[in-house]
């Protein structure tokens, strides 16, 4: 049932990445990846305020596991790192590579500050 | 359409996976297993299927977008991967810290390097790539 859920909120999650990830390549265009920058971002800060708040677990599951979950990939984000790295763009893929994961743990590490806050005024 | 309903329920498949291999391979020794694992995993299997024309052109499109963006795009997570170091640094486990950020960064471009070498060398049409 669990897996059902995480499988209900990863399908809304991806859709979101395929309607965002297209918004953002249209408005800047396709030469640095920056629609799965700001995706990766967004979903970490998010998942951190999540995590902060310590919701019951079936929420957890569906906004956690799931919605963002399935938004934010990891996958995308190595393999454009291995494409820049291909274009011989070794600086545009070192720092895609440390902004994704340095700017987005700080994100996730607020999160969780601000979640945490959120959650005690409950 | 047909491509929004093909990431849907590939992405439905790929996020349930992804709680079950969760749930089978808990947390262990503080090492965050199974979302290593599965991100390490769906690295090589984007990055080949990214360049694999030669077995895919004969898909249909909805078929290869759903599988790449939704199924292995919603397998594959950042944001447990991110909260996750959070907490390892948070219980001051510095080790662990390194330990996982270096699997799955180092592992995780290894694993796209592997999957786009590995296509190009067998599944592809020597004109489409370069």
């Amino acid at each position: 049932m669990m897996a059902v859920l995480a499988g209900v909120g990863a399908a809304i999650g991806a859709l979101g990445r395929y309607g965002s990830s297209q918004l953002v390549t249209k408005l800047v265009g396709t030469r640095w990846p920056l629609a799965t920058l700001v995706i990766n971002w967004s979903g970490s800060l998010l998942l951190g305020v999540l995590t902060g708040w310590q919701v019951d677990y079936v929420l957890t599951v569906i906004l956690g596991t799931g919605i963002l979950g399935g938004f934010t990939t990891y996958s995308t984000f190595s393999h454009e790192v291995v494409m820049l790295v291909d274009q011989r763009r070794w600086g545009a893929a070192l720092s895609y590579l440390l902004l994704s994961v340095g700017v987005g743990v700080v994100l996730a590490g607020l999160g969780v500050y601000l979640g945490a806050m959120l959650g005690s005024g409950r | 359409m047909a491509n929004y309903l093909s990431i849907l329920i590939f992405a439905f498949i790929g996020g349930s996976g992804r709680y079950l291999i969760g749930q089978a391979l808990p947390v262990s020794a503080g090492f965050p297993w199974a979302t290593g694992i599965v991100n390490l995993l769906g690295c090589l299997v984007l990055a080949w299927l990214s360049h694999a024309k030669r077995v895919t052109a004969h898909w249909p499109n909805a078929v290869a977008e759903g599988l790449g963006i939704g199924g292995i795009g919603a397998f594959t997570t950042f944001s447990t991967f991110s909260v996750d170091t959070v907490r390892l640094i948070t219980q001051h486990q510095w080790g662990l810290v390194g330990g996982y950020l270096g699997v799955t960064l180092v592992g995780g471009v290894l694993c796209s390097a592997l999957g786009v070498w590995s296509a190009r060398k067998w599944a592809t049409f020597p004109v489409v790539e370069k």
